[in-house]
């Protein structure tokens, strides 16, 4: 373990980040770092290094189903802002009924409202006097409330179909800006996609350990004047790669042009996407989507039937290493 | 609602563990979607075993549901969330109880890790950077970071000193924060 006078050297703090260290010596610096803010900041850069670092891994998406399972168990563990047993909220809810509310007895209107005997309804359902339902005598009192009490009534009513009216307008309002929202969303992604685009290319373009190979036709055969060429930058690290082509000779609609690349490591060539010549005879592939650290050993351009091959079809038109 | 108000909701991850902390399920699908790749692509590459992998992946989600707020004061969700997932990856391939004092520092990170194509782009600029380390370099830190191999166990398989694979990681390390930066 090295600290120096004041502070552990970032290799210390590099192995602590990675839990690799020994209980006895993670400790020890555990300690250290949680009174030293120098470390703990130079913890932090190292712990971001080393993030950094770990997204270079293959990227492979889960399998649907785990998405599923989690979606599936976070349902379940639906979050409560307060947790009440059930049973305190049933006696609660008892005294509720029986205790009259404070608030109701600090709005208490300046007009009395007579007071209304609540009808038993238990029994309005059950019970007869003769032939006419014990419910309409129990609800006698609630017809005979004062105009007053209708009044209100009434304009309870209008309240509510007034708030219904201006929460639909809201809601519909709500609609429109997540509709606008989400396009705007979209529209972003787009941009901020073209622009790691750009940025991918600029770094290929600019890259020092990218390798740049002139392609032209083979020895062997007859070719036109002036002769197709072709030009590719290619970094392995990304497998990024940019290819153009000029005097390339028209093809019918059925044929196509296909790049590939050879890797160095005897693997089968790669495709790297399919072009046609425009009236100017040159064409070009940007970015094809390749696996990254993939040595090539060379490059070469074959004529495949339309929609591309998966493995080169003879002759080889353009080639170049 | 103003357009500028509304569009971080959408791509912000601190937005979104605030809605996650608030029990919203939909913004825990994003958040998944939004790093389950990356998540599980780690803990593949340390254990080799999807199953493993996937399980080492709910438990990491879970563990945002349940405590978004932890997430909240790292700085960068998505960076904590790789180191995370191969720090549990590790635990599980040595078959030892997560160590969680390292998880409760902050990282500090200059990429925005929400946006798919800032991912794509710190994975290449750091891939390139990983070509270029010294083949030794490169090997020693590898088998610390996704084997789970200690500077000493290292120095066993390759006959250096452990001083030197310590030296070997530190390096290597800080070429890829002097790569990131230029």
């Amino acid at each position: 373990m090295t600290a120096t006078s004041l502070h552990y050297e970032a290799g210390d703090l590099a192995l602590f980040a990675m839990q690799l260290l020994s209980e006895e010596e993670y400790r020890l610096i555990a300690g250290h770092v949680a009174a030293c803010a120098f470390c703990r900041q130079e913890l932090a850069r190292l712990q971001g290094d080393l993030a950094a670092y770990i997204h270079t891994v293959e990227m492979h998406a889960p399998a649907p189903v785990v998405r599923d399972r989690v979606l599936h168990r976070i349902a379940r563990e639906k979050k409560a802002p307060v947790s009440i047993p059930l049973e305190t909220v049933v006696s609660s809810a008892r005294e509720i009924r029986k205790a009259p509310s404070p608030h109701t007895e600090q709005i208490e209107p300046q007009h009395p409202i007579p007071a209304v005997e609540e009808p038993e309804i238990h029994l309005a359902t059950r019970r007869h006097n003769g032939n006419r339902p014990q419910f309409e005598e129990v609800a006698e009192p609630r017809s005979s409330g004062s105009i007053f009490g209708k009044i209100v009534l009434g304009l309870g009513w209008i309240a509510s179909a007034a708030l219904a009216f201006a929460g639909m307008q809201l809601y519909q309002q709500l609609q429109a800006n997540r509709t606008s929202i989400s396009l705007q969303a979209k529209e972003l992604d787009r941009l901020r996609n073209d622009a790691a685009g750009s940025r991918r290319l600029l770094d290929t373009m600019t890259s020092t350990s990218a390798r740049h190979v002139l392609l032209s036709p083979p020895a062997s055969s007859a070719t036109p004047d002036p002769a197709p060429e072709g030009r590719i930058i290619y970094s392995a690290a990304t497998g990024s790669l940019i290819f153009f082509a000029d005097h390339l000779e028209p093809l019918d609609s059925s044929r196509i042009y296909e790049l590939w690349l050879i890797p160095a490591d005897g693997r089968d060539p790669i495709p790297a996407g399919t072009f046609r010549p425009d009236p100017q005879e040159a064409a070009s592939i940007i970015l094809p989507p390749l696996p990254r650290a993939t040595e090539a050993k060379a490059f070469g351009v074959t004529i495949e039937d339309e929609g591309g091959s998966q493995s080169p079809t003879l002759p080889i038109v353009l080639a170049g290493n | 609602m103003a357009l500028a108000q509304a569009l971080p909701e959408v791509c912000d991850d601190t937005a979104l563990l605030t809605r996650i902390r608030r029990g919203d399920e939909n913004a825990m699908a994003t958040f998944f979607d939004r790093y389950a790749t990356i998540v599980y692509s780690v803990a593949l590459r340390v254990l080799h075993h999807a199953a493993a992998a996937e399980e080492i992946a709910e438990e990491i989600f879970l563990d945002v549901w349940r405590t978004p707020e932890s997430l909240l004061t790292t700085g960068t969700p998505g960076a904590y969330l790789a180191l995370i997932a191969r720090n549990r990856a590790i635990d599980a391939l040595l078959r030892r109880p997560s160590s969680p004092a390292v998880n409760d520092i902050s990282l500090a990170a200059i990429y925005d890790l929400s946006n798919e194509e800032e991912r794509s782009i710190l994975a290449d600029r750091t891939s390139t950077a990983v070509f270029r380390l010294p083949r030794d370099q490169r090997k020693a830190l590898e088998m610390a970071c996704f084997d789970g191999l200690s500077h000493t166990e290292i120095a066993e398989i390759t006959g250096d000193t452990a001083s030197l694979v310590r030296m070997k990681i530190r390096n290597a390390l800080l070429d890829l924060r002097k790569a990131a930066f230029a």
